[in-house]
């Protein structure tokens, strides 16, 4: 499943870039995500959802895949599976930033890639909650970046 | 049989079942309802991925749980566990991976059962089963069936391929009829189709359960399955448990369509649970386990070429299958498309035949028996086939499948696939049929919505069937490689007061064995319906038998009935003789009557059973018993048949589906008891119609199961279905002395391609030449809209699983 994502912040490259970069700034703004441990490039942490009936908790790890500054593309993979056997999860998170203006422009794409019970029983909800949660995601992020720019 | 005025036969009547006081007043006992002391309930850790390698289970946690008992792991089990039972190797280099009850190295279906967990309470076991923390890595999963056909990822490397194995029937190798390639170069038309049989989930309406005691001298397990008696041998054989240890009870059973027609991981597992923990163990299922645990039924590929002369008149048929045989081969996988490639050729004189099947595993639950079991298959794509070669030719589809059924008077009839039909009139089916449903009419009324160019067009859909039921003759079963016999058994007790006890080794879970034996035996022996006991479904009790599936339970396990019920009337009539002090070969028996042949002498059942039980004066040597055993080994299949029409109404706006009429008159020989024939032909029809219009597993191609509960996959209800005109022909079959033929599979097998046969009469009009089923208003729509803006490809293909379309 691919989910793909639009917006622009009043700050500068340099400074969304930055943003972009700091985990303990990104991770939070994902709703329900919190962050265990940051090594480097690594990072661990796990993610609640409740997807209808459902509640998972998916405990995994993450990484930077991709850090390349002069064209402003980050590539982050992460990939979890629920504390209670329900499936795994995983998404790679391609972001593309570029200058527009006085502000930068992202460009989010998301795939996503989940198993298990939430595919199963969630299949109708996966695609919105998903796009729900991204929404909520980068508008946290685009708040956090217009607030310091 | 002559009986007397005061005894109306009971043969024909339409008794209300025996069975339903109990079962609707909820003194029903359902093996979920079993309590045993110090019970403990069993939860599944099943696998999420459909491939996968397990890399570590950690069940400390699980095992600290509150009520937890113990955690199993298929580790823990290696050794004792064995591998589920496939009783049907089609060939002798049928290929097969192990199949552990609990998954050990790796878990090849998603649903598949890594862990146990034995705990105090239902709902302590289930609680734990999220505490179970194991550790896959993912392996590519081969979900589709051509993609798996093709070896490109191979699901087994150590088997080399993904194929099970390729089994063919030639008629010019077998000798029945001519050659194939022979029969289609010199054709003067031929028709060449590929059908796909979506995968079917059989809904039956009780899950899964099983209840295993160990504390008695022998071990006790109570399930929810149609054949108690092939599961105590396949037990004794997988576990390695003497069979003599093993008492087997299936009590009221909630439906089984085939889907409890199997040895299940599940039932190992209880047992297994019950020997490690001293303990009464139980395992009843949820739905969703039901729906990706449980086999699943047909799901194959069907590429047809059929060849014919300018009249109509069929040449040849070839056959290629591709049949889904899941993850594992259950107990008979491997055999259900088999059981098919004897009922291609319908029927029909068809001179030259060839069928091909090739098994191929994929990352699902395995496939098995469900409701017809490969001859639903095998008529879908003849009946399918005749009429693309009428639509070819132009002909009608009645006049084109007149042109080539069996007369009435060339019974029997040797078909060109190795079988002897015994009897059946298909002119008299289809007059009956065509009748009741106003053909012709509605054949007018179809011209005129085409030609006002109406919003709602009428479709006309025609299917015939014929299937091989009462299975089975022996020795065709040991020809086919099949590990068991096909006989039944029965046994008559009769009790001193002159009422009758009648143990049969069929194992009703909805059929109504009970009131239809009771009337066999009441007319039999001349005794009240309400005075036969009907007992089944305990190996204890029922000591031999091998259990309900395959239309098989009447005309076998009937006649196995009343061969004990005669040699029970043999023994009574020494006794009546010597009471009457007559000879044995004078005396007469009718209507619960011995009588001395040209005297009003008589004696009655009921004290020729007393005078037994006293022994008092009973003739010199004769064994004070009147009990009787009978082993029936039928010496052919039956044969019902029918002729089924459908009205099918299709919104071209919408691509909803209607159906506007639905006539069915089948032939299933004599019938014992009316209404329960009725109930199984509606019943039938349904499940059929679910095939042609609402039912389809569908899995992602990860694997998973995405009609996981009822609200994803359609089973119709009454709102669905249209009211049924069913009627009935009687062309009793000569090979039993019932003259019956089964009836449990008649609806299910014709109603599919007839349904589907009507949507595409209504629609090919626009140039639409196939509609894959189910046909959803979703891909009816498409068709039309594909074949309008003349693409070609007017066919209601939306690929394997029709994930988009489904909807």
């Amino acid at each position: 499943m691919q989910l793909e994502h639009h917006f622009e912040v009043p700050a500068s490259r340099a400074e969304t870039w930055a943003r972009f970069n700091d985990l303990e700034q990104v991770v939070p703004c994902f709703p329900g995500a919190s962050l265990t441990e940051v090594d480097g490039d690594e990072f661990t942490g796990s993610v609640k959802v409740k997807l209808g009936p459902i509640s998972l908790q998916y405990n995994g790890s993450g990484r930077y895949v991709e850090r390349d500054e002069a064209a402003g593309r980050i590539v982050i993979e992460a990939s979890g599976k629920d504390r209670r056997g329900n499936g795994n999860a995983g998404a790679t998170v391609t972001a593309v930033l570029t200058e527009a203006g006085e502000g930068t422009a992202v460009e989010v794409v998301t795939e996503m890639d989940i198993g298990g019970k939430p595919a199963q029983f969630g299949r109708g909800m996966i695609q919105s909650i998903s796009n729900k949660m991204l929404d909520k995601f980068l508008a946290c992020i685009r708040e956090k970046m217009t607030d310091s720019a | 049989m002559t009986v007397t005025e005061e005894h109306a036969p009971e043969i024909g009547k339409a008794r209300a079942r025996k069975e339903d006081a109990r079962l609707i007043t909820g003194r029903s006992r359902y093996t979920d309802n079993m309590v045993l002391p110090g019970m403990l309930h069993l939860a599944m850790v099943r696998s999420p991925l459909a491939r996968a390698r397990i890399t570590s289970i950690d069940t400390s946690a699980a095992r600290s749980a509150p009520g937890v008992v113990r955690v199993l792991t298929g580790k823990d089990l290696t050794g004792e566990q064995g591998s589920m039972p496939n009783a049907w190797p089609v060939t002798e280099d049928q290929k097969a991976p192990p199949h552990p009850a609990v998954a050990e190295e790796t878990v090849n279906f998603a649903g598949e059962i890594v862990a146990v967990v034995i705990a105090r309470s239902p709902a302590a076991a289930r609680d734990a089963v999220e505490l179970v923390d194991v550790d896959y890595e993912p392996l590519t999963p081969v979900v589709d069936l051509a993609t798996a056909a093709r070896d490109e990822e191979l699901i087994y490397p150590e088997l080399g391929t993904n194929h099970s194995a390729t089994w063919v029937f030639d008629s010019a190798e077998a000798g029945t009829g001519g050659d194939i390639k022979e029969a289609i170069s010199a054709a003067e038309i031929v028709v060449e189709r590929t059908f796909r049989q979506q995968r079917l989930i059989p809904a039956f309406m009780e899950p899964r359960s099983t209840v295993v005691d160990p504390t008695g001298e022998q071990l006790t397990v109570w399930s929810a399955t149609q054949i108690p008696h092939i599961l105590r041998v396949m037990l004794a054989l997988t576990l390695g448990i003497p069979e003599s240890k093993l008492r087997v009870i299936a009590p009221d059973v909630g439906g089984g369509f085939g889907g409890k027609l199997q040895v299940t991981p599940e039932e190992v597992i209880t047992v297994l649970a019950a020997r490690h923990t001293g303990k009464p163990c139980k395992y009843t299922e949820t739905r969703s386990e039901t729906m990706v645990g449980a086999h699943h039924g047909r799901d194959q590929i069907q590429t047809l070429r059929i060849s014919a002369k300018a009249d109509g008149t069929v040449t040849g048929l070839d056959v290629h299958l591709v049949a889904n045989m899941g993850a594992y081969l259950g107990l008979i996988t491997s055999g259900i498309p088999i059981l098919g490639a004897f009922m291609y050729n319908g029927i029909y004189k068809f001179p030259a035949y060839r069928f091909e099947c090739t098994n191929v595993f994929t990352n699902q639950v395995w496939t098995d028996a469900y409701r017809g079991a490969g001859r639903p298959e095998a008529t879908f794509a003849i009946e399918r086939m005749m009429d693309e070669l009428a639509t070819e030719l132009g002909m009608d589809p009645i006049e084109v499948r007149e042109k080539n059924w069996i007369q009435h008077d060339e019974f029997p009839f040797a078909t060109v696939s190795s079988l002897e039909y015994d009897s059946g009139n298909y002119e008299a089916a289809t007059a009956k049929a065509l009748e009741l449903f106003g053909y012709d009419e509605l054949r007018a009324e179809q011209t005129r919505r085409r030609e006002s160019g109406d919003v709602v067009q009428l479709g006309i859909g025609v299917s015939t069937f014929t299937e091989m039921c009462g299975l089975a003759p022996s020795r065709v079963l040991g020809a086919l490689s099949y590990a068991a016999g096909g006989w039944e058994h029965a046994q008559v007790r009769v009790l001193p007061t002159g009422k009758v006890e009648v143990v049969t080794g069929v194992s009703p879970h909805g059929q109504g064995h009970v009131t239809s034996w009771s009337q066999i035996v009441a007319d039999r022996l001349g005794v009240a319906f309400e005075d036969v006991e009907v007992l089944h479904g305990d190996t204890q009790v029922s000591q031999r038998g091998l259990d309900t599936y395959g239309s098989r339970s009447l005309a076998v396990g009937g006649m196995a009935v009343v061969a004990a019920a005669d040699k029970v009337i043999e023994k009574a009539k020494v006794v009546a003789a010597h009471l009457l002090e007559a000879a044995t070969d004078d005396i007469e028996f009718s209507g619960g009557q011995f009588t001395v042949r040209g005297t009003d002498q008589g004696v009655g059942f009921g004290d020729v059973a007393f005078a037994v039980f006293a022994a008092h004066d009973l003739p010199d040597g004769f064994e004070p018993s009147l009990d009787s055993d009978a082993t029936y080994d039928p010496e052919n299949f039956s044969f019902p048949h029918g002729t089924h029409l459908a009205a099918m109404e299709v919104d071209t706006e919408t691509g909803q589906v209607r159906v506007r009429k639905y006539v069915c008159v089948d032939d299933v020989g004599n019938v014992i008891n009316p209404m329960i024939v009725d109930g199984q032909v509606h019943g039938g029809l349904a499940q059929g119609i679910a095939q042609a219009l609402f039912e389809e597993a569908v899995y992602d191609d990860s694997g998973t199961l995405l009609t996981g509960s009822f609200t994803e996959y359609l089973v119709p209800s009454a709102p669905d279905l249209p009211s049924f005109t069913t009627d009935r022909t009687v062309t009793p079959s000569t090979t039993n002395a019932l003259g019956v033929k089964g009836v449990g599979e008649a609806g299910t097998i014709a109603s599919t391609p007839a349904i589907v046969n009507g949507v595409l009469d209504a629609i090919r009009q626009f140039g639409v030449s196939d509609v894959e089923m189910p046909c959803s208003p979703s891909r009816v729509w498409h068709a039309i809209q594909a074949a309008r803006v003349g693409s070609g490809a007017g066919t209601g293909h939306t690929g394997t699983g029709g994930e988009e379309a489904r909807r």
